[in-house]
C-alpha cells in the first residue's frame, strides 16, 4: 500500500506522460522537463483555465539564463518559465532553431536588404574574427 | 476631418476600428517612423530597433496606464508558418506576441533568433556528452 502511494506521488505529466525513472529523484517541476509544457491553471484574471501552456520560444536573458515562454492553447495568453537543469536539451534546441528553419526573407540577401532599408546592423563580427 | 479628430479624441475605442496613420519619433532609438511600409495599417512596433510601447491592454484599446518599453525577446513560428515577435514589457512584465512587419530590420530580427546558439547554457561539451552516450547506449 505505502509502495503505491509512492508512485502515485511521482510527477506524472499530463500531455506526453513522463515520469522521472524509479531510480531517479522527484522534483517539483514548473514544467514537464520532457516536453516543456505545462498546465494553464488559471490566467491574468484568476479564470480558471485548463488549457495546454505549449512551449513556443526561448528568452536568453542577458545574464546568460534561459527562460521558456509558453502560450495557452485554449486563451492564447502568454507566460514565461525559468528553464531548469533537468529539462530536455534536444527539445530546447528544437525549439530555439524553429523560425531559423522558415525565415521570412532569404538569409543570403540579409545584409543587402538591411542596408536598403536603411537600418543598422552587421554581421561581420564572426567572419572578421576568423581572418585574424 | 475635423470630425475626425474629435472622434479620435473622444471615441475610447477608436483604434480599436481604425489604424492609427499618424508618424511617430521611436522613444527608443529615435527614428521617425511613418505608416508606410510595414505591409498592413496597424504597426505595432519600430522597424530599426523592434521595440514598442506599452500602450494597450487588447489591441488598440489604448487602456494602458503603463507606458513601459516593450523589449523585443524572443521570436516564435506562428501555425501559418509566419514569424512573430514576442515583447516583454522592461515596467510591468506583461508579455505580448505581434506580427512582423514588411520592413522589420531583418538583421535584428536574426539576431534575436540567433541568441540561443551563442549561450553557454547548453554548451558545445555538454552538446558532445550527449552524443556520445547517445551512440553508444543505440
Amino acid at each position: 500500500m505505502s509502495d503505491n502511494d509512492k508512485i502515485e506521488k511521482k510527477y506524472h505529466c499530463r500531455f506526453c506522460g513522463w515520469t522521472p525513472a524509479e531510480n531517479e529523484p522527484d522534483g517539483d517541476w514548473e514544467h514537464c522537463p520532457n516536453c516543456l509544457a505545462s498546465v494553464h491553471e488559471a490566467d491574468e484574471e484568476g479564470y480558471e483555465c485548463g488549457g495546454r501552456l505549449l512551449p513556443v520560444s526561448i528568452w536568453v536573458k542577458p545574464d546568460d539564463s534561459w527562460n521558456i515562454i509558453q502560450r495557452c492553447s485554449l486563451c492564447g495568453e502568454l507566460t514565461m518559465t525559468p528553464m531548469s537543469e533537468d529539462d530536455s536539451p534536444i527539445k530546447l534546441l528544437s525549439l530555439a532553431s524553429n523560425p531559423l528553419s522558415i525565415p521570412p526573407f532569404p538569409i543570403e540577401k540579409m545584409e543587402e536588404m538591411t542596408a536598403m532599408m536603411g537600418g543598422q546592423g552587421d554581421v561581420g563580427g564572426y567572419y572578421d574574427e576568423q581572418r585574424e | 476631418m475635423n470630425r475626425e479628430n474629435k472622434r479620435r479624441k473622444y471615441d475610447k475605442g477608436y483604434y480599436k476600428k481604425h489604424p492609427c496613420l499618424d508618424p511617430f519619433t521611436c522613444k527608443i532609438c529615435g527614428r521617425l517612423v511613418v505608416p508606410g511600409g510595414a505591409g498592413s495599417d496597424h504597426r505595432n512596433h519600430c522597424p530599426n530597433c523592434l521595440s514598442s510601447v506599452h500602450v494597450d491592454e487588447k489591441p488598440g484599446d489604448r487602456a494602458s496606464d503603463c507606458h513601459g518599453i516593450m523589449e523585443p525577446i524572443a521570436v516564435w513560428v506562428r501555425k501559418s508558418g509566419e514569424w512573430a515577435i514576442i515583447h516583454h514589457c522592461r515596467i510591468c512584465g506583461k508579455l505580448s506576441s505581434n506580427r512582423i512587419a514588411a520592413d522589420d530590420n531583418p538583421m535584428k530580427l536574426m539576431a534575436i533568433v540567433m541568441r540561443p546558439y551563442g549561450s553557454e547554457t547548453i554548451s558545445r561539451i555538454n552538446v558532445r556528452n550527449m552524443t556520445a552516450s547517445m551512440e553508444t547506449q543505440g
